[in-house]
């Protein structure tokens, strides 16, 4: 009794952990102390952090087919090639299997990066391009231009990804991302402004730089099909002790200035995204009946009153609590959605929709499929039939048919008095008679 | 026009005359089978189609006396003796009876 409580409790915990384990490759694990309070934020939030080195001959993700990590930070930008099993294959089949992925480089950062975030659905500028802005660059940068400074409206309207406090300004300096606009799972969380362009430093610009403006993305992120989150970001700097505790002060333009960079909080809420403990929903229970009874049926008749009801939850501070909305919809769908309607909020996370099955009979769905920026896709699909109406279950003498009812009998009546007149008519001298 | 006013009268004389007066009752009959398949028919598009069914069962057992009777007509009449060799009127009317039964079975199922 005593040994399997134990062993239960074990149990329960090393799930717990589970989810918390994470792996950071680092360039020198010199970024244990230039990234210390990112990396408490995460300790004190749970996480159990293993510090390898990006070339360690020994790295591992996973062991007999069984994942050791569930997250997977990557602050090593001068990495030219992972060691042990990790390369850009296993990244990639890490997150298809669900597995959270945070990565930061700078204008270093070399041909690995490039080819993670191809595969995710970015594009990182050439070889040390950074991101350069004339008008936004903070008081300490070192004549460059490329320590900017960018005003938390840049931010995407997503506070789930981004919290809803971002009213400092944020230090950047790095490498910009460019998005492919066609691809809408991928996210631009924040943009540099519109007098910022992606180039080396160093050199003159004699090409027309990839990333101009706005559409130079410094932080991406993406929510996979499979829900598994990968945040990438340009810069490494952005997470460090040195921009979480520095001063902000715009050389040029507003001058905005303050005395600490937004870059902390930013930092952390990012990487509660990422690691899913903000914007995860899940269905909790489905249930749908005929209005009037409480049984559910998994066949309807045409033109039934149904009333669906889905309890969905949201992960909040590690407890599955019931989701608050208003626009989660409802569409009943035979190849073509036939209904589709929003569903009423109701206490307890519970949604709820009454409705009248349309006049086609065949197999339909009751299908939700929430999909919000900064939430898990939600999708939830019941299969049912729908019938027509039994043959007892027709109306029947409808006052309006009776005519027709006269008719049909009039025939036979007529056919039976036709036959007596024809049987027994004797034609006799038709023709001098009928003269 | 003036041949239409002559032919008119000279059709009903020789009709009058000419046809027996069995197949003059057969005519009555489809008469009253028509003009019952027309009342319907207005009916259904004054009222709409809405007990479809019973509009098609009422509407079709009019339309298929109509062609039994014609058919009847046919088979009875002496002119057409050398088409229906060796079936004599009392066949055809039995014939008659027979898909008649058929027609009103189906009639009476599809009506409700």
């Amino acid at each position: 009794m005593k040994i399997s409580l134990i062993l239960g409790i074990t149990a329960c915990f090393s799930i717990a952990l589970a989810d918390q384990e994470t792996l950071v490759l680092v360039d020198n694990l010199n970024i244990r102390d230039t990234h210390s309070q990112f990396f408490k934020s995460l300790q004190d939030r749970g996480y159990l952090l293993t510090f390898k080195l990006a070339d360690d001959a020994n790295l591992l993700l996973s062991k007999y087919g069984e994942y050791l990590y569930k997250n997977l930070i990557i602050f090593s930008p001068s990495v030219v090639e992972f060691g042990g099993q990790i390369d850009t294959e296993t990244i990639t089949k890490f997150i298809d299997d669900g597995g959270n992925v945070l990565i930061a480089g700078n204008a270093a950062a070399g041909d690995v990066y490039r080819e993670i975030a191809t595969e995710c659905g970015f594009e990182m500028d050439e070889d040390s391009a950074a991101v350069i802005d004339h008008f936004n660059y903070d008081m300490l940068d070192d004549g460059d231009h490329t320590r900017i400074v960018v005003s938390p409206k840049n931010l995407i309207n997503a506070p789930t990804i981004v919290g809803s406090h971002n009213t400092q300004p944020l230090l950047f300096e790095g490498t910009g991302l460019i998005l492919d606009k066609d691809n809408s799972l991928v996210l631009p969380i924040l943009t540099a402004d519109s007098t910022a362009y992606s180039y080396n430093p160093k050199s003159q610009v004699k090409e027309y730089p990839h990333a101009v403006g706005r559409k130079t993305v410094l932080i991406a992120a993406l929510q996979a099909r499979n829900n598994a989150r990968i945040v990438f970001s340009g810069s490494l700097f952005f997470f460090s002790d040195e921009a979480f505790n520095s001063p902000v002060s715009k050389v040029h333009g507003d001058k905005m200035k303050a005395d600490l960079s937004g870059n902390k909080a930013l930092a952390v809420h990012l990487s509660e995204w990422a690691f899913g403990e903000r914007g995860r929903l899940r269905v909790r229970r489905v249930h749908h009946h005929r209005q009037g009874e409480s049984q559910s049926s998994n066949t309807y008749t045409i033109t039934d009153t149904v009333v669906y009801r889905i309890e969905i939850e949201e992960l909040k501070n590690g407890k599955w609590q019931p989701f608050e909305a208003n626009d989660v919809q409802l569409e009943f769908v035979r190849i073509d959605p036939f209904i589709r309607t929003t569903l009423q909020k109701k206490p307890n996370g519970v949604y709820e929709a009454v409705f009248k099955v349309p006049d086609v009979w065949g197999v339909y769905q009751f299908k939700v499929d929430y999909d919000r920026v900064g939430y898990t896709r939600l999708y939830h699909t019941t299969q049912v039939s729908v019938r027509p109406l039994q043959h007892t279950q027709y109306e029947r003498f409808i006052p309006s048919a009776y005519p027709y009812y006269v008719s049909a009998f009039s025939m036979m009546i007529g056919v039976y008095l036709f036959s007596f007149v024809f049987l027994y008519y004797k034609e006799d001298t038709p023709k001098t008679k009928s003269e | 026009m003036s041949s239409l006013t002559s032919v008119v009268p000279k059709l009903y004389q020789e009709y009058i005359t000419k046809t027996p007066k069995k197949l003059k009752i057969i005519d009555a009959y489809l008469l009253y089978v028509f003009l019952t398949a027309v009342i319907q028919f207005v009916y259904c598009c004054l009222v709409g189609t809405f007990p479809f069914n019973s509009f098609l069962s009422g509407f079709i057992s009019t339309v298929s006396s109509f062609v039994l009777g014609v058919c009847l007509r046919l088979q009875v009449n002496p002119e057409n003796k050398n088409e229906f060799q060796g079936l004599s009127a009392e066949r055809g009317f039995a014939d008659f009876i027979f898909a008649h039964l058929v027609l009103h079975l189906v009639v009476i199922n599809f009506i409700g």
